[in-house]
């Protein structure tokens, strides 16, 4: 499978725990100054995708946005003449569609048996590989950033994100997690050093993710947050947890280098086991 | 005292935010600040994301209280809104349209520590509305002043107006730290 080419292109930085991100960054050394921080927001794919990289990694930033417009216009199931809507209708053939196509089917197929099915990228019949695409294309953009010298950038599609190395030497990436039910709280800050968090939810789209056993509405959790190395298998472990409902806890703990906190409508929340290396300070 | 003003430019279909920021001075104040004059909007901070369709002019008429008057009024916000009992900068958004309706936040800056997020407008034209607002932005408000500077880089699971509203935080302490 092409796509776990990516494992290695975002989990190799995993020396930034020893050296920060400056001491890595030869152009942030030069500038004297690793913290300063360049934020971008892009509206692309129907939402905002949010940049947090280093200052001096802007020339990367074109490329890393053209290739998310790209992503859209071919991977879009909501764009009739996308690669994937005109695969799906049986109007081009894999071989004649956009060569990522071929691997975005490979790891959604392989997601949808580690899942028994809970996952799927031909929902309602349709073909839709939406459940992983959010996250491969921000994993990509994150490599593309990695793989030109920076290691200090969070690359955040609308509440699912790849973030890489630290915001500042000596400081982890900390992400809040929203509190489904409670509209002041944050139901965990995650924190850690090359990691994805990607979360799935009724709370901002309603009862839009359909268990594809049933053809219903998941309803039995209010979110699941899944934690791991790679965006764009969280953004689809998170979309077949939350189908699961509360079978979703054993079924994290059974994926290597995944962690999960689930919240279920009535508050009640529960975790895998290695949550708490993500939830300690530091 | 300059004022930091965080135009913030609302979306409509997508709810989605795209975000500039804009350094400002208060026109009285500014007079006696020497060395403010440098700073000037459109800096690095604000990203190549090019011209973010801005709802609102950009600055509110107040002027900030003058450095080094030792407490004196923190922002004089044309929105009636209590600056807090400390002194600091005070960064006040623009009045933005987002999908779930205008939205307004102001931070009081000390010392590059948040010591007062106070969000001056939140829509009440809908359910989805306060919804929205409930969650997103006290749940913000709450975890800055917890933390004490933004310590969140992101949030996970409140995309649309969450992503925005952090951002926006984030960088505007940045240009304060900056100054």
């Amino acid at each position: 499978m092409t796509g776990v080419t990516g494992v290695t292109g975002v989990t190799g930085v995993t020396t930034l725990k020893v050296a920060g991100p400056g001491a890595m960054s030869p152009a942030a050394i030069a500038i004297g100054s690793p913290a300063e921080r360049l934020r971008h927001a892009e509206h692309v794919m129907g939402t905002v995708f949010s940049f947090d990289i280093p200052a001096a990694a802007a020339p990367v930033l074109p490329q890393a946005v053209r290739w998310l417009h790209w992503v859209d216009a071919t991977f879009s199931a909501y764009r009739d003449d996308s690669d994937v809507s005109r695969f799906g209708r049986g109007e081009l053939t894999l071989a004649q569609c956009a060569l990522e196509l071929a691997e975005v089917i490979g790891e959604c197929a392989a997601i949808r048996e580690l899942s028994d099915g809970y996952f799927t990228d031909w929902p309602g019949g349709r073909f839709d590989p939406s459940g992983l695409v959010k996250g491969w294309a921000i994993e990509r953009a994150a490599i593309m950033l990695s793989a030109a010298g920076f290691t200090g950038h969070c690359v955040n599609g609308a509440g699912d994100m790849q973030c890489t190395g630290e915001p500042e030497p000596g400081q982890p990436w900390r992400v809040g997690i929203a509190h489904p039910l409670r509209p002041s709280a944050l139901a965990a800050v995650i924190t850690g050093r090359d990691i994805a968090v990607a979360t799935s939810g009724t709370a901002e789209r309603g009862a839009h993710i359909v268990n594809p056993r049933t053809g219903r509405p998941a309803t039995e959790l209010a979110s699941v947050t899944v934690i791991g190395p790679r965006a764009a298998t969280a953004d689809a472990y998170a979309t077949a947890a939350f189908a699961m409902g509360p079978a979703a806890r054993q079924w994290v703990e059974s994926l290597e280098g995944y962690e999960a906190l689930g919240i279920a409508p009535d508050g009640a929340t529960w975790q895998t086991g290695g949550l708490g290396a993500y939830t300690t300070p530091g | 005292m300059r004022r930091v003003v965080l135009a913030l430019g609302g979306t409509i279909a997508g709810l989605v935010m795209l975000l500039s920021f804009r350094t400002h001075m208060g026109s009285a104040a500014v007079a006696g600040v020497p060395g403010a004059a440098g700073k000037t909007g459109g800096t690095s901070a604000s990203g190549t994301g090019g011209s973010a369709g801005s709802a609102g002019s950009a600055g509110s008429a107040g002027s900030a209280g003058s450095a080094g008057s030792g407490g004196g009024a923190a922002a004089a916000a044309p929105a009636p809104v209590s600056a807090g009992s400390g002194t600091g900068t005070a960064v006040t958004g623009n009045v933005i349209m987002t999908g779930y309706g205008p939205t307004q936040v102001q931070v009081t800056l000390n010392a590059g520590k948040i010591v007062k997020v106070t969000v001056l407008q939140q829509t009440d034209d809908g359910v989805n509305s306060q919804m929205i607002d409930a969650r997103a932005l006290p749940l913000l408000k709450n975890e800055t002043l917890t933390a004490q500077s933004a310590k969140i880089n992101a949030v996970s699971g409140a995309s649309y107006t969450s992503a925005g509203y952090i951002k926006s935080l984030q960088s505007a302490l940045d240009k304060a730290r900056a100054s």
